[in-house]
């Protein structure tokens, strides 16, 4: 009965205007960032224990590239505004679509939801890495023979969980293939087509 | 709530490889620091700008944290293990399946890569008001959006709310409570061993926070005794997409038959209070009796006893019921 | 002419390589040289009036180079939508936009902002709006009355009737009635009678690709990067929307990550880079739209709140309907949802009788827009399973009583007596059933395995396929290629592709010889369709062959010029113009380009026929001396209305202890007249069903009707289906038989799979359920168990809107 005491004292309590002030009142919020966003050097506390570097080695579909990161810089970010590699799409930023999926150290991840200080060391394969020059990749092959995809906004981050989950799995059935690449959204739904490709794709990569 | 979303503010980030490094920190950066996992609840809430911080500590590079050892009497998995780590690991697999079946139960594929077991459990309650950064009691605030007329609380509680209805949205903390599992807190004194089923909080004990930890505290690694092992399992989760969505409620249950009969049983369910729901008077009720119908009947009624279901999770009362039918009778149908 | 040998091929569209190596260029992956980023300050309530605006320490953060308002962009007479506002209807409507130097900085600037706001009454639910003394959405009213706005407020007595699950039904704005002796009549001669309560909620599109733009200035033209459905007719609207000529807009958009209706023109919002770009001298500006603002301003389906009844006689013949519709139109333009769900209904049952009735109402809720299959994917999955429930109380089949009442190619239909211009619809259920196996598969309806229960059902929808009357644009050039230039929109349909074929395969061309020219303004493309509502396959198929035609006639000019006799003696085929019975002499491609530039006039694009469009003329033009140009009109007879018809068959298996389904089966068959790219077509249908059955079963929006706040501003909370959500089996067929009014015989495909998707599954739930309340979407776990344990209640109550 605790819960209907409280309804009635929530209503007693809170009216619109407490909410607007509280919604007003945010917007006066002072800018916790002190605009360090093109400073260089190191702030100052630098040599704490742990602290880290902005100018740090990336290795990029096998490449070395050095590059000045933020702390609060994603993945998905670096790749695109600061390495050019723009076919990593950022479809929601919050991982709830995949359309950002690379591989960091061969598994699929969301490069929306990594800093990229936390990739400092380990090989990150984006879409742009699969082909070898006009050579499609495997994956690539079987989904351009089945012409996979509609808008294809999807598609370079479908492609990369495919290629990361047939490397952990050769041999899926059709249900763990539709499983090992659920965490990718096409908004199309161009699904059965997908999954086509993605069993096509597994037997590509057997008989390579 | 913040009046502009989507871009991360400024922070300072710490990479220490050793848990004391950590500690320290945190401590030297006191509230505005936080802990680092898989990221997975910390980016909406930093790039929503709805909690500010100085410094995020990234536990990602201390060794150790990412180990499963097998013990003399059980299972050490380190917090930052991935999900899908847990879900795919032999022992867990064969021994703790109900763990590993919650574990590969988790978001999405690519989640669950990123995805911690220690996040999986730490991470905030999922209310979309709290989440939304509206100044509710969980906020610090004094109103519970998610308890009005008018809400939308479809996923919300049915039972042990206090101001706030929030649920715990975890598909592994279930699956430990009913493993009996021990929590290996390091904190700056030393390590603290607790039970799972005692690491949870509910909003009567406290509002602010959903386990036991305190600021300045880590989650080193959960340690899963052989207790269970080997049990008749079940885990089941009900959710509105089969990928990415957190269940409406899951349940995780180790049930141990002797002679045909029950020998004894742990009983848990998540999403329908602010914690893991340890179902002990279903568990006494239903010992010593045959895992049939009947008893499944009789567990489930006693499971909603006391339910108070909000004006759009009504639906949550048969589905928990039906939910710890099925855990006794260990299928589905 | 030669024979079509390209219509009907499964060809992989070359743009395809491009996408799968993360090659193409969508809106966002586009960088210029100095390049400011824009941050928007959306509104944080549902409807106020923005009192003052403190901008200076924004202005004065190192890095913000220029901040746009409300006051610097074109504002107009309601429902017309600015791109910022001082008067925000809607929570999340952009009020000011801020560019600086990185996206961070224009953050932290927006936070530096004093921004004081009226709050102002609201409505988020039309019903409330509807009752005396509820809350208008807008300072004018509540509803439109035709074009206009007003209020409209019914008497407590209607509400009082209808209780609090019945549908209060008032007097409404538009109504209609057609048969004789009207509904009553109809209704005097039924059997049976059935009516219920429908619902279908509002959904945001949620393409995978936000409505992201990028803007410059370079010397007086404006460029812009966006992300459209159609590039033709959104690089005219963008011009509309800034106030000039569409030829000064240098318009891209190669790629576009889905639309589903919510990026046709283009949107509003586009044009903040552009006036923000010009604010900073030209500099470029990326304004990069998140999901959070995609939910906000991206557009969403009009929700609708309803009644229906359904009379039949024994043999299950639909003697009346009558239809009552409360639209949601959200809060600004109106939208025909509720008119389009009515049309279709008229079509699919075609009753003797029928009157419909609608209020469209305005509420602070994000704006609509047409969405997949606008209507007919609402009206479909409502109308469904009340059908279904009329053929059990008959004790007929499911599919026989559609079969009644479907229509053929002899059908008057509607208010308006419609003539179809084809119509395969019996053939369409007759195939599905067969591959389905209906009779065996419904006999299963109701089977119990532990709480696993057998639903079966299938919903039939349909769409107008297809509009013409627009141009089409060829050039040969002096490489001996022939060049298809298409002004729709690379949307993902392939139709961009697809369509062109219709050129090559009137010149009896190979396709290795020709190339689609799309996607950029700066390319001179005709004066084409949107791509949207399933137009665009019909309307291009028909102005390629229409161009391909004209550049026909003048190949076989040119070479009776040339090579003497008369032009009817050539004929053209396999890259040449040739002497009919000698086929050695003639022109290549090659020569003939030369020629024609050359000989100017008519061939080079000098002088252009009187009837196309200024866009297609200009284009023309700015090719003209180029090669051998042909531009035409289509002005093909188009004496009916193209529509175009699908039934989707669906088997579930829904658990009674979990409000849990599982999709077993599918199956959708589409009569869309002459197939021109079956994979691709079976891809839309198969994946319109699935978009259908994703929106009736999760994808969905919450708005807190307290706060007038939008909670599903994640992916993760609007739940679109993922690929476990359905089978991993699809099965598709075409009827494959040609519509007589388009010269290629296609009809389009990209609308009524969604209803029927949605339809099929709804009824095949309603199906397992035992025939309890179906008509509802969507139709999740939740609402399936309260239904199941609640026989027929709907915890959140029929008629809950955003919920």
């Amino acid at each position: 009965m605790e819960t209907l005491d409280l309804r009635s004292q929530a209503e007693r309590s809170f009216t619109r205007r407490t909410f607007i002030k509280g919604v007003i009142a945010a917007g006066a919020v002072v800018s916790s960032s002190a605009y360090l966003f093109r400073t260089n050097g190191s702030s100052a506390s630098a040599q704490a224990p742990g602290s880290v570097e902005r100018l740090i080695t990336l290795r990029v579909n096998g490449q070395e590239r050095r590059v000045d990161v933020l702390k609060q810089e994603t993945l998905a970010t670096t790749l695109r505004y600061k390495l050019g590699l723009t076919g990593t799409k950022i479809g929601c930023d919050r991982g709830d679509c995949g359309a950002c999926t690379v591989l960091v150290g061969g598994v699929p991840t969301y490069a929306c939801s990594l800093l990229t200080h936390q990739v400092r060391g380990r090989e990150v394969t984006t879409i742009e890495g699969l082909a070898n020059g006009d050579q499609l990749h495997p994956v690539q092959q079987a989904v351009y023979d089945e012409g996979g995809f509609q808008c294809a906004f999807c598609a370079p981050g479908f492609i990369m969980s495919m290629v990361g989950f047939l490397q952990q799995n050769p041999s899926p059935t059709i249900d763990e293939m539709a499983s090992g690449i659920s965490g990718n959204i096409c908004r199309c739904a161009d699904y059965p087509k997908i999954l086509k490709s993605a069993m096509r794709a597994a037997e590509n990569m057997r008989t390579v | 709530m913040a009046i502009v979303h989507d871009v991360m503010p400024a922070y300072e980030l710490f990479q220490p490889t050793d848990v004391e490094s950590a500690i320290t920190l945190l401590r030297e950066h006191g509230d505005g620091a936080r802990i680092l996992g898989g990221g997975m609840d910390t980016w909406d809430w930093l790039k929503d700008r709805n909690k500010r911080i100085t410094a995020l500590v990234d536990l990602g590079g201390i060794p150790g944290l990412q180990d499963i050892k097998v013990t003399a009497d059980g299972i050490e998995i380190g917090a930052m293990v991935p999900l899908s780590v847990v879900a795919r690991n032999a022992d867990v697999v064969n021994s703790y399946t109900v763990l590993a079946r919650a574990a590969g139960r988790v978001a999405s594929p690519q989640i669950r890569n990123q995805g911690t077991i220690g996040g999986n459990v730490n991470q905030d309650v999922r209310c979309w008001y709290y989440r939304s950064g509206w100044p509710c009691y969980r906020a610090g605030g004094n109103i519970c959006y998610a308890n009005t007329p008018q809400s939308l609380n479809r996923e919300h509680a049915i039972l042990d709310a206090n101001r706030c209805v929030a649920v715990s949205p975890s598909d592994t903390a279930p699956a430990l409570v009913a493993l009996d599992a021990k929590m290996i807190v390091q904190t700056r004194r030393g390590v603290r061993e607790i039970n799972a089923a005692d690491y949870f909080l509910g909003p009567a004990t406290d509002i602010r926070r959903t386990t036991v930890l305190k600021h300045g505290e880590v989650l080193t690694s959960i340690r899963i005794p052989k207790t269970w092992s080997g049990a008749q399992f079940y885990f089941e989760k009900v959710a509105d997409r089969k990928s990415w969505d957190f269940p409406l409620v899951n349940v995780a249950s180790a049930i141990r038959m002797e002679g045909g009969s029950i020998a004894d049983a742990r009983i848990v369910v998540g999403a329908v209070a602010a914690r893991p729901m340890r179902l002990r008077k279903v568990e006494d009720a239903i010992r010593g009796k045959a895992a049939d119908e009947a008893t499944a009947a009789v567990a489930g009624e006693l499971a909603v006893r006391g339910a108070v279901p909000l004006r759009l999770n009504g639906y949550k009362v048969p589905l928990m019921r039906n939910l710890v039918k099925r855990a006794i009778r260990g299928q589905e149908a | 002419m030669a024979e079509s040998n390209l219509i009907g091929q499964d060809i992989v569209s070359r743009d395809l390589v491009a996408k799968i190596t993360g090659r193409a260029k969508y809106a966002e992956d586009y960088r210029a040289e100095g390049m400011l980023f824009t941050k928007l300050l959306l509104s944080p309530l549902p409807h106020a009036r923005v009192v003052s605006i403190d901008l200076s320490a924004a202005l004065a953060h190192p890095g913000v180079i220029a901040i746009l308002t409300a006051d610097e962009v074109p504002q107009d007479e309601f429902p017309f939508e600015p791109c910022l506002t001082n008067e925000p209807r809607y929570e999340g409507e952009p009020i000011l936009a801020v560019a600086a130097v990185d996206e961070m900085t224009a953050a932290d600037a927006i936070e530096l902002i004093r921004i004081e706001f009226e709050p102002l009454p609201f409505a988020i639910d039309p019903l409330d709006s509807l009752r005396p003394g509820g809350p208008n959405a807008t300072l004018m009213g509540n509803a439109y009355l035709g074009r206009e706005v007003g209020e409209v407020k019914w008497e407590q007595s209607v509400f009082d009737a209808a209780g609090p699950d019945g549908m209060p039904m008032g007097p409404t704005e538009d109504e209609w009635e057609f048969g004789e002796g009207g509904v009553e009549a109809g209704f005097a001669k039924a059997d049976v009678i059935v009516e219920e309560v429908i619902y279908s909620h509002s959904a945001t599109h949620h393409p995978l690709e936000s409505r992201t733009a990028m803007s410059y200035w370079q010397n007086g033209k404006l460029y812009i990067h966006c992300s459209v459905q159609s590039v033709a007719q959104s690089r005219r609207a963008i011009a509309d929307r800034l106030g000039m000529p569409f030829e000064d807009v240098v318009f891209v958009s190669e790629f576009c990550g889905g639309g589903f209706g919510s990026k046709i023109r283009g949107s509003v919002t586009e044009i903040i880079p552009s006036l923000l770009s010009k604010k900073a001298g030209g500099r470029p500006v990326m304004m990069r739209v998140t999901r959070n603002e995609e939910t906000a301003f991206g557009r969403a389906r009009p929700g609708m709140q309803g009644w229906v009844k359904m009379g039949f006689r024994r043999d299950g013949r639909m003697t009346a309907m009558d239809l009552y519709l409360v639209q949601d139109t959200g809060s600004y333009a109106r939208q025909g949802d509720t008119s389009t769900a009515a049309d279709c209904a008229s079509l699919i049952y075609t009753p003797e009788t029928m009157r419909f009735r609608t209020v469209t109402v305005l509420t602070n809720t994000p704006p609509r827009a047409a969405q997949r299959g606008p209507g007919g994917a609402q009206g479909v999955p409502m109308l469904e399973p009340v059908v279904d429930r009329a053929a059990r109380q008959l004790g007929m089949d499911r599919l026989e009583i559609r079969r009644v009442n479907g229509p053929t190619a002899a059908t008057r239909f509607g208010r308006g007596n419609t003539q179809l211009t084809s119509c395969y619809a019996p053939e369409a259920l007759s195939r599905g059933a067969e591959m389905f196996n209906w009779s065996e598969r419904s006999a299963r309806s109701g089977q119990r395995n532990g709480s696993k229960v057998t639903g079966v059902g299938l919903a039939f929808s349909t769409y107008y396929g297809g509009t013409s009357g627009w141009d089409g644009l060829l050039v040969i050039r002096p490489d001996g290629k022939l060049y298809i230039h298409q002004g729709v929109g690379n949307l993902g349909t392939h139709a961009v592709m697809d369509t062109a074929r219709a050129a090559a395969d009137v010149l009896g061309s190979d396709w290795e010889d020709c190339e689609v020219v799309w996607g950029s303004s700066s390319l001179h493309l005709p004066h084409s369709s949107t791509s949207s509502g399933s137009q665009t396959t019909h309307a291009h198929t028909r102005a390629n062959h229409a161009v391909g035609m004209a550049m026909y006639g003048l190949l076989q000019e040119l070479a009776s010029l040339e090579l003497g006799g008369s032009p009817s003696s050539y004929a053209v085929g396999n890259g040449r113009v040739y002497r009919i019975g000698s086929p050695g002499s003639g022109l290549t491609f090659a020569q003939a380009a030369q020629r024609a530039i050359t000989r100017g006039g008519k061939f080079s694009g000098a002088v252009l026929p009187d009837d196309i469009n200024e866009m297609t003329r200009n284009s023309a033009t700015a090719l003209a001396g180029q090669g051998l140009i042909a531009a035409a009109k289509d002005t093909y007879p188009h004496t009916a209305r193209t529509y175009s018809f699908v039934a989707t068959f669906a088997e579930v298996e829904v658990d009674v202890e979990t409000g849990m389904h599982r999709v077993v089966e599918v199956t959708t068959v589409a009569d869309c007249g002459t197939v021109v790219h079956p994979r691709s077509l079976a891809a839309q249908a198969n994946a319109g069903v699935i978009q259908g059955m994703g929106f009736a079963r999760s994808h969905k929006w919450s708005i807190d009707p307290t706060w007038g706040v939008h909670l599903t501003k994640r992916l993760e909370a609007a739940k679109p289906p993922t690929i476990l959500d359905g089978p991993t089996q699809y099965h598709f067929a075409a009827v494959d038989l040609p519509d007589p009014q388009n010269p290629v015989g296609a009809k389009g495909i990209g609308e009524p799979p969604v209803g029927a998707g949605s339809g099929a599954l709804l009824c095949a739930i309603e199906d397992a359920l035992g025939g309890l309340y179906g008509s509802h979407t969507p139709m999740s776990p939740d609402k399936v168990l309260s239904i199941y344990e609640n026989e027929g209640r709907v915890a959140s109550g029929r008629l809950a809107i955003h919920v």
